[in-house]
């Protein structure tokens, strides 16, 4: 790292730290909301790691309800974490598993 | 007369010739296959298709994209032209009508030529067959893309044949759409020529009352229109006229129009004298034969233009009229004229007539109590048969009964189909919200008459619509509602009845109770049907779609253009509309009209007929076949002291359809962009052995 | 970069299909065109359907590449994510100030890679596009198709980390932007701005938006278009395949107790070509229409009804009074059976659609002094020869600004008010318009 991009990034740092500083109580909401999802995708990520599971299979592993485990599989599938891997017995729900690059 | 053409238009570019070999240059193809949003992709492994194709030689890249046609899949392409060096585009995607000119738009945007990119394909003539075997429709999928890189590394770039356009358009119709057409092309600033076959303008709106949803009567309206369209100076209006031939293309119609004459000179005085005089009496078709009328006849005072014409058809010559005539204001010896008029472009906006009930339908025809909603609208007016007074054998009517859906909604095996074994599927749109209008009318001036409404669904969709229903509910209408398979009987009470009419419905809004309606009078709700206008789809080479409308290319993305570049539909020619709808069509057309002629300039195709001079044997084979008027003919050239002929080409005239290439027998001809070499090259990728691809993912 | 002054021959408020089709119209008949829109794409309402009625074409496959024709024109300026402020007339036409909102990214620089949007931490339900059934981060490029292909920053839910900056390959972020002042003179101006649907939540006999099960047909839209949120139809409350799904046809228009007494004319088509394509995606589901009247009145419409119904799809003719769910969250339809001599049933399914209508999307009286009809929508004053003519000289009106219509409604009233503008300058210069952009 040259001088320079030390500078660069030292400069960027306080312009950020400054920002935060400005809007403690939006920033501090947002940093707990990360915190949750952060904690709810590792929760389910755990789960998924041991074989595919469908929304209502994840929501009694995790106790979270199921619409909400919906919710996080959406994301995880469009941000390419996690994608289908067929149907159920009954042909009624599918199964997520973890993408490669996941696990 | 071609010649003469050709002069006052000078093709802006050298035709006939090559265009300027490209410098050899390597292609370079950029392949890119469509999903279509799962219209193909659903069904056609779309990645596995452009692996496939990826290691083709001349083949640079190759993609799959969601959708191609957006900004980012056109981006797509545009970077590769402008990073990767593509010099050839092969798109696999939905058909060329929906999507050719926005491929070709993005391609010359990135600086290549927009004749540089082939369209294969894939969702007509692939996915959408094969639905059932993906498989396969994968594998057709890599065939046809492998036979479009094949003739991309034919293809060479290409101009667009440009010509001067006439700023000046035909409108053929002079109802509301004819004239709001005329009146928006005129106000941008082209000329206009309005043709109306009957004697005066206005169309089926003259003959209505009230119109809805403004609640004014339709003379106000078309008065307001007409003096509006009378003070537009570059607009000219010719009644009584027909277009007989045309000629020509985009931007250059030739067309002939042939005008009967009115027989009576506008500023005749007397008129009351000489009407009175003719002893020829025929239904009034005005008042949907109603009332009678002569053969000199206005079909309503204040018409424009003002004054009577001569019935030619029924005419007798009896000349009991001249009698009134000083001046010769009656001329009965007059011939109709005939004159050509250039112009660019071609609204056509000839209208409806009502559905006209078989004999017996519902008791039509068979007893006179029984009318259609337009016959109702003419008792309704002021200056209709009864002076507006809604009387039956001599007594307001006390009791009537409204039918909707007749000749509109028809299903198959239930109703009688027309002469060309079709019924009227559709919905007319207006019938509904036009029947309640009535029938408030009706309440409104004989509030004790007794109204029932006999109707499959009520659709006052429109802007204001549901108001009329609402009001008519106030007003006491009984609603009954009828299932196709048990359409309602109209039939004569027993003699000394104290209505002399039944009305048999079986009721839905009551669990099929059958319920006799003791009337009046009995109106028909009559849909709409296109105005005959056969001798026009044979002139312009237009289409009319199932329902016997003019078709229109695709509702969405040309919703008043025809498949003839030029022509546009405005108003019920297109499909029943309202008003309202046929004067926003109307104004649309208008504007595609300004579109295409404001600049003065037409593009073509660059897809015409091309010679091989040296390999033209001048037999004349392909001047024979050509189904086109000059677009191709033998010269004489001369060389050391021989002269001989050779087949020429006007690409202005031609249209690309390739007759005269199969039937030259030296090989001498080819349609520019589609050489049979390129056919040749096609073929052979198509059927050539396939690279095999396993295990890419869907 | 945008200059502050921008001189037009119209200006275009409203950049969903019937803006855009406006402005296309005149610009191909060189008017010079600015179109305003306060979102950060495009596309309005219908780049976020499904497929359209009645050729069942991918709405993609008519909308984007009208998306791209509007932006690449040389006669149209886009200025999304900008809002009209005021307008006040002059000797030429008008001075409307517009404000540009801040995206915070550079939006010259951008190419919409997505980098930025991969390494964000922070999941916001994306409410604009997706009804909160999925997500976008922070910083997103609004959805794949959407014009332009700039990211935007939601800075309310920024926690200022940082990772964006060092992930844009093109340095675009900037933190320090603020809203800017433009000033749009044109001669004439087009209303287009179009419609929001009826709250799916206003009617407490249908739940009032508090059943999982229930949804509206534009997120139906959604879970049918290939981009949606699940990528297919999954019921909202625990991702189940519906195998019965039920529309409640006029839930939303035609009801004076929502103050929505007329008829919002796309419901009864949009439902059912849904059923349709339901039919198509999930063969084994049933699908019911509950409805009062069918009015598939367009051009080909009815033709697609009576296809419907030999497809299978019931049509029952009944009255929803009330809707409730068991304890799986699967929704009770309380329904009056008119063809079944009134009789009531309680219907079991797993999805209830309801068949939402349209309501005005904008007051144009404040800004625009544009007088609006007692429905809400702009005021028509001769609606029927001159259709897009307001209450206000020089200012037009198209699409569903005046009152519900189709999709195909829509681009003809588009093609309709350019014709109108565009007779309107001629005949108040006489001369067309001089192409300049200062």
């Amino acid at each position: 790292m040259t001088t320079q991009d030390r500078v660069e990034r030292k400069k960027r740092n306080e312009m950020l730290t400054n920002l935060r500083k400005q809007h403690p109580e939006r920033v501090k909401i947002s940093q707990a909301k990360l915190k949750e999802q952060r904690s709810i995708r590792k929760t389910l990520q755990q789960v998924l790691k041991t074989k595919p599971h469908t929304i209502p299979q994840l929501a009694e592993a995790t106790g979270l309800p199921a619409h909400q485990v919906l919710w996080y599989i959406s994301i995880m599938k469009k941000y390419g974490k996690v994608v289908e891997t067929g149907l159920d017995e009954d042909y009624e729900y599918y199964l997520y598993g973890l993408t490669r690059e996941t696990e | 007369m071609p010649e003469q053409s050709d002069k006052s238009n000078p093709p802006e570019k050298e035709l006939g010739l090559a265009p300027d070999p490209s410098p050899e240059e390597e292609p370079r193809i950029g392949v890119y296959v469509c999903n279509c949003g799962g219209n193909i992709g659903d069904v056609v492994n779309c990645k596995q298709v452009a692996e496939a194709l990826r290691n083709i030689p001349n083949v640079v890249t190759s993609h799959s994209n969601m959708f191609m046609c957006s900004d980012p899949g056109q981006k797509l392409i545009t970077d590769d032209i402008k990073e990767k060096g593509i010099n050839r585009v092969v798109i696999g995607a939905c058909s060329i009508f929906l999507h050719e000119q926005t491929f070709r738009q993005a391609v010359e945007r990135a600086g290549l030529n927009p004749y540089l990119y082939y369209h294969v394909g894939l969702r007509e003539q692939d996915s959408w067959v094969h639905y059932n075997h993906p498989e396969d429709a994968t594998e057709k999928a890599i065939r046809l893309m492998l036979a479009g890189v094949a003739k991309a590394r034919k293809m060479e770039p290409l101009e667009p044949v440009r010509l001067q356009a006439e700023k000046h358009a035909l409108v053929i119709g002079g109802g509301v759409a004819g004239l709001r057409t005329a009146l928006d092309i005129a106000r941008s600033g082209l000329k206009v020529t309005l043709v109306e076959k009957s004697h005066f303008l206005g169309g089926r709106v003259a003959q209505w009352e009230r119109v809805f949803p403004t609640g004014e009567t339709a003379r106000t309206l078309l008065q307001r229109l007409l003096e509006q369209v009378q003070a537009e100076p570059d607009i000219t209006i010719h009644t009584g006229a027909k277009v007989v031939k045309t000629k020509g293309y985009v931007g250059n119609f030739q067309i002939h129009i042939r005008q009967q004459p009115r027989g009576i000179k506008a500023d005749f005085d007397a008129v009351d004298q000489a009407i009175a005089a003719c002893p020829v009496e025929i239904p009034d078709e005005f008042n949907y034969g109603l009332k009678t009328r002569k053969a000199i006849y206005q079909p309503y005072s204040g018409c424009y233009p003002a004054g009577p014409v001569v019935d030619w058809e029924h005419c007798t010559h009896c000349e009991k009229c001249l009698e009134f005539s000083h001046n010769h204001d009656i001329n009965l010896d007059d011939t109709p004229i005939e004159f050509d008029i250039n112009v660019g472009a071609v609204a056509v906006a000839t209208g409806f007539r009502p559905y006209e009930p078989f004999p017996g339908e519902m008791g039509y025809g068979k007893f006179p109590e029984v009318i259609t909603l337009p016959q109702l609208e003419r008792l309704l007016a002021a200056d209709g048969p009864t002076g507006g007074k809604l009387e039956w054998n001599g007594r307001s009517v006390r009791s009537l009964a409204m039918i909707h859906c007749v000749g509109s909604r028809q299903v198959d095996d239930v109703h009688q189909p027309q002469p060309d074994g079709q019924v009227n599927n559709y919905c007319s749109r207006v019938c509904c919200t036009a029947t309640l209008n009535a029938a408030n009318i009706i309440h409104e001036r004989l509030p004790e008459t007794r109204i029932y409404d006999v109707y499959t669904d009520i659709r006052t969709y429109g802007r204001g619509h549901e108001d009329y229903y609402t009001l008519a509910s106030k007003n006491g209408v009984t609603f009954l509602r009828y299932f196709v398979e048990d359409i309602p009987e109209v039939y004569p009470a027993e003699k000394g009845s104290y209505y002399s009419m039944l009305v048999k419905v079986k009721d839905q809004l009551t669990w099929g109770e059958e319920i006799e309606l003791p009337v009046d009078l009995v109106v028909l709700a009559v849909g709409m049907m296109p105005n005959p206008v056969d001798d026009l789809i044979g002139l312009f080479n237009i289409t009319p779609g199932n329902d016997r409308f003019l078709l229109e290319v695709h509702p969405k993305l040309s919703p008043v253009e025809t498949s003839v570049v030029g022509i546009v539909l405005a108003g019920t020619a297109q499909g029943p509309m309202n008003i309202q709808e046929s004067c926003t069509a109307a104004a649309a057309a208008a504007s595609k009209v300004v579109v295409l002629l404001g600049r003065g300039q037409v593009e073509m195709e660059p897809y015409v007929a091309q010679i091989d001079i040296e390999r033209c044997q001048g037999n004349g084979d392909c001047v024979r076949v050509c189904p086109q008027e000059d677009a191709i003919k033998l010269e004489t050239f001369s060389k050391n002291g021989t002269s001989f002929q050779r087949a020429v080409v006007t690409p202005a005239n031609c249209n690309g359809c390739g007759v005269c290439v199969s039937t030259c027998s030296h090989r001498a001809i080819d349609v520019l962009g589609w050489r049979l070499d390129d056919y040749e090259a096609m073929v052979d990728a198509i059927t050539a052995e396939i690279p095999v691809l396993e295990g890419v993912p869907a | 970069m945008k200059s502050d002054k921008i001189h037009v021959d119209t200006l275009v408020v409203g950049g969903g299909i019937a803006g855009m089709q406006a402005s296309l119209d005149l610009a191909n008949q060189g008017h010079q065109v600015a179109l305003v829109e306060h979102s950060p794409s495009i596309g309005g309402m219908m780049i976020g359907l499904s497929k359209v009625f009645p050729t069942l074409d991918c709405c993609s496959c008519i909308t984007t590449p009208k998306m791209a024709a509007t932006a690449h024109h040389e006669n149209i300026q886009l200025l999304t994510y900008c809002e009209v402020q005021s307008v006040t007339r002059n000797d030429d036409g008008f001075s409307v100030q517009v404000i540009q909102k801040p995206r915070y990214v550079i939006e010259d620089n951008c190419t919409g890679c997505r980098s930025c949007e991969l390494v964000c931490p922070l999941d916001l339900p994306d409410v604009e596009n997706e009804f909160g059934r999925t997500a976008h981060r922070v910083i997103y490029v609004p959805f794949t198709t959407a014009v332009p292909q700039k990211a935007i920053i939601d800075i309310d839910s920024c926690i200022f980390c940082g990772k964006c900056i060092k992930a844009c390959p093109a340095d675009c972020i900037d933190f320090t932007q603020t809203p800017q002042t433009l000033r749009v003179e044109a001669r004439t101006i087009i209303l287009a701005t179009g419609f929001k649907v009826t709250p799916y939540d206003a009617k407490k006999e249908y739940g009032a938006g508090n059943l999982r099960n229930v949804i509206d047909a534009m997120m139906m839209e959604r879970l049918l278009a290939p981009t949606g949120p699940y990528g297919r139809v999954l019921r909202p409350s625990d991702g189940k395949l519906p195998d019965s799904i039920a529309y409640v046809q006029c839930a939303g228009s035609r009801d004076e107790t929502l103050g929505v007494p007329y008829c919002s004319r796309v419901c009864c088509m949009y439902a059912i070509k849904q059923a349709m394509l339901i039919s198509g995606a999930l063969p084994m589901a049933d699908v019911t229409i509950y409805y009062m009247d069918i009015r598939t009145f367009g051009k080909g419409y009815e033709q697609f009804y009576q296809n419907a119904k030999a497809m299978g799809i019931e049509f029952v003719k009944g009255k929803v009074g009330r809707i409730v769910e068991d304890e799986d969250q699967n929704p009770i339809v309380r329904v009056e059976l008119i063809d079944d001599n009134s009789r009531v049933a309680e219907n079991k399914h797993d999805l209830v659609v309801l068949s939402v209508g349209m309501l005005p999307g904008y007051d144009t009286q404040p800004i625009y002094d544009v007088a609006t009809a007692k429905d809400g929508f702009v005021q028509i004053p001769d609606s029927n020869v001159a259709p897009t003519v307001t209450t206000q000289e020089g200012i037009f009106a198209t699409g569903t600004a005046t009152g519900p219509m189709d999709i195909v409604d829509s681009i003809i009233t588009a093609g309709a008010v350019a014709a109108e503008a565009s007779a309107y300058m001629h005949l108040h210069s006489g001369s067309p318009a001089a192409p300049a952009a200062d």
